[in-house]
């Protein structure tokens, strides 16, 4: 089922951009810097955007809840720090624009701590209850840290109609750059372990894998020899896959180590399968276990602009430039600061812009690195040549859909099933004549948005 | 520290790879059968390319100045249009003949239709398709190789018949066909050496059966083609070739010639392949090729003509629209209901 014998566990299409991770990998995960202030915003996540609860001028504590959740798919967030609610205002967030967030001041300006978990005597995810696992985060306000943000209560709750038979664990970090991820799988696979326990637990799923590609091998070691000291290595099966953007994706994930397709336009639980980050997984057992609330996370400050990269453990809501600082600056030759990395990740001009829950990297490109990859030189014609159709992991014709969102051709363009796509970047990164089709199809998607809203029915 | 920070779509990393990279290996695939030609047609032959490849380029940028747009001599698309039209050209064509084939290749095969991308027919084979029409003697005198007779005469409408010339291999086997004398006298006279070295009479390029493999391998090694077109041509020719052998092997030469002889080598890595004129999807790729293998087959042995790849890649090309419409990729997740 896992693999034909001899074939690593992959899935077609795909490109593989160099990794760059050797910058960071070996970088423990260290406190991020003391800052004064942090900016939470109220939407981290997929779905409606949390309600705030506390006013200006408000005193919090420390994982104190600041928004609540309106609607089922919406997570709640909470007070990294305990100090004042200075103001509720707009920042700049990566995707939305400007954003409404709770601005905190801290109490005194120190360095976060590193959590200590230690594994419960005795722990057993039989005694927490499929409900007791949900709500607990649900109320920790956990979404999928691996950047897409989706509520992870509402993957992991049961459902009677498609039963979850299967759980699997994504520590595959095909994104080049990104360590925040292979960190964690290195020096929290315990916890990891415990939350992917709690996440089984939860959503009643009989076969659990956990996926790291296999340019991670000191991960996947240590994750099998963690498991094998917890006598779970029957229970748990660690799925080496072949390194290959983009290995991490969901869809691609299932097809590489399940060999199943989810429909198009359908979420895996159609197919009875979850897929959660590994950091959403150590998150869980944080929340389940202690009842920590999600206010931290790890990032990882990368990039060749970047004096001293490192993985990060910080608050949610500290703004990017403080990370920087606290790297030791950037270069002059600084072209591009990226929420994220260099095939998903979101260009930003703003550098006050704050850390939600699913940025796990800000990735510091020079002006050398855009030359090098042509984007400062003209977009050429489109020559027909396919590579893009050959890289595509779900198998579209993007110069197609590409070309009738600038002929501004929509009809031709869901012809050629834009809503399919995954917005991977691979047909960008593949085009020789440098043309943005990951841009036109996204630009596409939002226009199509727009038209269905102007048209009901 | 203010300072502008590049906002952009993602992916914010590219392959290092450009059309104008492309190209370019394109023209070093195109090296061995160029230093082929050069050995068996000498000055004579490698003048012929010359004059293409110099009136193509100038016909591009002519072109971009009339229209006002920028030069586009730059991502060698052009050179590769005149390397390919002039290796596709007799050894001893009058210069003049090929600079009108040249002019017609890139200014109105290519360029009227808007230039790189936008053509929908192979510029070279177009311009070719126009000088056999214009110029049907000269396209179809073809002289010995230059090491068999150095005197390698240049052909003019006048003296066409007075040139040292000698039948393609091609030519013999129509002759096999047509005048019921059987394929027999094509063995005797092409040995297998000469065959595949490309001692023997043959348009420029298309005579070296090794110098056109290991520019095809030098292609497939670069991931600048893949193998899916020449395959599909080169098995379905090789089929076609194979059952009518079977059915009168007295009459058809053995598949393994119609192979090694004519463009067929030539057209199956270096001008079927061409991504423009060729379908994007896998599947659509082999539909494209099997059209010219099977095409060029029905013409050399049911047709009038000995040789047949031009007219199959120009049928081919034509339909390709209609393979990318009709062989769409389907998504993985397979076709969404409500769309």
């Amino acid at each position: 089922m896992i693999s034909i014998i001899g074939r690593r566990a992959s899935f077609s299409g795909g490109v593989h951009p160099p990794q760059s991770k050797h910058l960071t990998a070996d970088k423990q995960i260290q406190p991020g810097p003391a800052v004064k202030e942090l900016a939470v915003f109220l939407s981290q996540h997929i779905g409606a955007a949390a309600q705030p609860i506390v006013k200006k001028g408000d005193a919090v504590q420390a994982g104190q809840k600041i928004g609540q959740c309106q609607g089922f798919i919406c997570a709640p967030v909470h007070a990294p720090v305990a100090g004042k609610v200075k103001d509720i205002a707009l920042r700049s967030h990566p995707v939305l624009g400007r954003s409404p967030a709770v601005v905190i001041e801290a109490e005194s300006a120190s360095e976060p701590v590193l959590p200590a978990f230690s594994m419960p005597q005795g722990f057993d995810p039989a005694k927490y209850t499929p409900e007791q696992t949900c709500e607990a985060v649900r109320e920790a306000g956990i979404v999928g840290m691996g950047g897409a943000g989706f509520p992870t209560s509402v993957k992991i709750q049961p459902d009677a109609k498609v039963p979850k038979h299967t759980l699997i664990i994504n520590g595959c970090e095909c994104e080049p750059y990104i360590t925040c991820d292979y960190r964690l799988m290195l020096e929290w696979t315990e916890q990891i372990i415990a939350g992917t326990r709690l996440a089984q637990r939860a959503c009643g799923a009989s076969n659990v894998f956990i996926a790291i590609e296999d340019n991670k091998p000191k991960a996947i070691e240590k994750m099998n020899a963690t498991l094998e000291a917890m006598g779970l290595a029957g229970s748990i099966t660690v799925v080496p896959v072949k390194t290959k953007y983009p290995q991490g994706g969901e869809r691609q994930l299932i097809r590489a180590v399940l060999n199943k397709v989810v429909p198009t336009g359908g979420i895996p639980p159609a197919i009875g399968v979850v897929v959660d980050n590994v950091a959403t997984a150590a998150a869980i057992a944080d929340a389940v276990i202690y009842g920590r609330p999600l206010t931290h996370r790890v990032v990882t400050v990368t990039g060749e602009g970047i004096a001293n990269p490192g993985n990060y453990y910080v608050p949610l809501g500290i703004a990017v430039e403080a990370l920087i600082g606290h790297c030791g600056g950037i270069s002059g030759q600084t072209a591009k600061v990226i929420m994220g990395g260099p095939m998903m990740g979101i260009a930003i001009a703003d550098l006050s812009t704050p850390i939600s829950k699913a940025s796990g990297a800000v990735t510091v490109l020079t002006k050398e690195q855009v030359s090098a990859a042509g984007l400062d030189r003209r977009q050429t014609p489109c020559i027909r040549c396919g590579r893009c159709v050959q890289a595509c992991p779900e198998h579209l014709n993007p110069t197609r859909i590409a070309h009738a969102v600038k002929n501004n051709l929509m009809d031709v363009a869901e012809s050629y099933y834009i809503s399919a796509c995954i917005e991977c970047g691979c047909c960008s990164y593949a085009c020789p004549a440098k043309i943005d089709l990951t841009g036109y199809i996204r630009t596409g998607k939002i226009l199509r948005a727009r038209q269905k809203k102007k048209m009901p029915g | 520290m203010p300072q502008d920070y590049a906002v952009t779509f993602a992916p914010h990393i590219r392959r290092p790879l450009s059309t104008r990279r492309i190209m370019l290996d394109v023209i070093i695939g195109l090296a061995p059968a160029l230093i082929a030609a050069g050995a068996f047609f000498r000055i004579r032959g490698l003048a012929v390319v010359a004059v293409c490849v110099a009136w193509c380029v100038a016909t591009e940028w002519v072109c971009n100045r009339v229209r006002k747009k920028p030069n586009s001599v730059g991502d060698l698309s052009a050179i590769v249009t005149g390397i390919i039209l002039g290796l596709s050209l007799p050894p001893a064509l009058p210069l003049w003949a090929g600079a009108i084939g040249s002019v017609f290749a890139v200014g109105i095969s290519k360029m009227v239709f808007g230039g790189l991308g936008a053509n929908i027919f192979n510029p070279a084979m177009a311009g070719r398709l126009f000088m056999t029409a214009s110029f049907g003697i000269l396209m179809t005198t073809w002289t010995v190789p230059a090491t068999l007779d150095a005197t390698m005469p240049t052909v003019s409408p006048t003296n066409a018949i007075d040139a040292r010339t000698q039948a393609t291999p091609l030519a013999w086997s129509k002759t096999a066909i047509k005048d019921k004398t059987g394929a027999w006298i094509y063995y005797g006279r092409l040995p297998l050496r000469e065959n595949l070295l490309g001692e023997k009479a043959g348009c420029l390029g298309e005579t070296s059966i090794i110098a056109l493999l290991i520019g095809g391998a030098y292609l497939l090694i670069r991931r600048t083609i893949t193998i899916h077109i020449p395959l599909a041509v080169l098995t379905s020719a090789f089929a076609f070739a194979g059952i009518a052998y079977l059915l009168n092997s007295e009459m058809y030469v053995q598949p393994f010639y119609h192979l090694t002889s004519g463009a067929l080598l030539f057209g199956a890595f270096f001008i079927a392949t061409d991504p423009v004129t060729a379908p994007m999807t896998i599947r659509g790729q082999w539909i494209f090729g099997i059209i010219i293998g099977v095409f060029t087959m029905l013409v050399r042995i049911v047709g009038e003509y000995p040789e047949g790849v031009m007219y199959a890649v120009f049928l081919a090309n034509g339909v390709r629209p209609l393979i990318d419409r009709f062989v769409k990729p389907v998504p993985v997740g397979g076709v969404p209901h409500a769309v």
